[in-house]
């Protein structure tokens, strides 16, 4: 059994690039550790999956958005 | 030939705004050359901001977001004043890939990236920013807004 294809969100909204500094989008595709969720969940297109891990280490390195959740702080 | 780059700075948050605005202009004034003796700068300061993880012991930054056109040549001595500028407690220096103006810079090897994983080729495209909020479906938190505003 193959499920269908989920869309891309990305592309649902509208975006070409992903911004790296929206990190509310951004946030929506981490786990709760923080980790990057794969396409396979996200079902993210390849491009848009790409643009978006690249921005999610760009956003980690700003203090933007956290490299590990959870853990004591 | 010149790009479009982006350059994100955290400040330490104990500076005054003026303070801020002071070290920005020692900064542009490194960009100036006799051809271009005014750079533009469009500059947007986020404000305070609380920081995702403590940097040099700080919980808050001072965010601020430049577009700015620059001879690559120019950047290797804009960064090394921006790291020498100790209230930096962060800085992010990328070719600005979202909003440019089409074309031009499509597709050549990415110039200039602090730190980060190795910059992919800059896709060519236009950003649509501003259409992003509306399918809002597994938030998992809500996190701070960003804005012009001041956030303390």
């Amino acid at each position: 059994m193959r499920r269908p294809r989920k869309s891309c969100q990305i592309c649902e909204m509208g975006v070409r690039q992903v911004d790296y500094k929206d990190d509310r989008t951004l946030s929506r595709f981490l786990t709760e550790r923080g980790k990057i969720i794969p396409s396979r969940l996200s079902g993210m297109c390849a491009r848009h999956q790409r643009q978006m891990a690249q921005a999610i280490k760009r956003a980690r390195h700003l203090a933007l958005v956290p490299f590990k959740r959870g853990h004591s702080r | 030939m010149t790009r479009q780059y982006e350059l994100v700075y955290i400040f330490d948050s104990t500076l005054e705004e003026a303070q801020v605005n002071e070290r920005l202009e020692g900064f542009h004034s490194l960009l100036k050359t006799p051809d271009v003796p005014e750079p533009t700068v469009a500059a947007s300061h986020w404000g305070k901001r609380t920081l995702a993880y403590p940097i040099k012991g700080k919980e808050t930054g001072y965010y601020v977001v430049e577009q700015f056109d620059a001879d690559p040549t120019l950047l290797g001595e804009l960064e090394r004043a921006i790291k020498l500028d100790e209230t930096v407690l962060r800085y992010l220096l990328v070719l600005n890939e979202g909003l440019a103006p089409v074309g031009a810079s499509a597709e050549a090897p990415a110039g200039q990236e602090s730190e980060g994983a190795a910059a992919p080729g800059a896709a060519a495209g236009q950003e649509a920013e501003g259409a992003a909020a509306p399918a809002e479906q597994e938030s998992k938190d809500a996190a701070v807004p960003r804005g012009e505003e001041e956030q303390s």
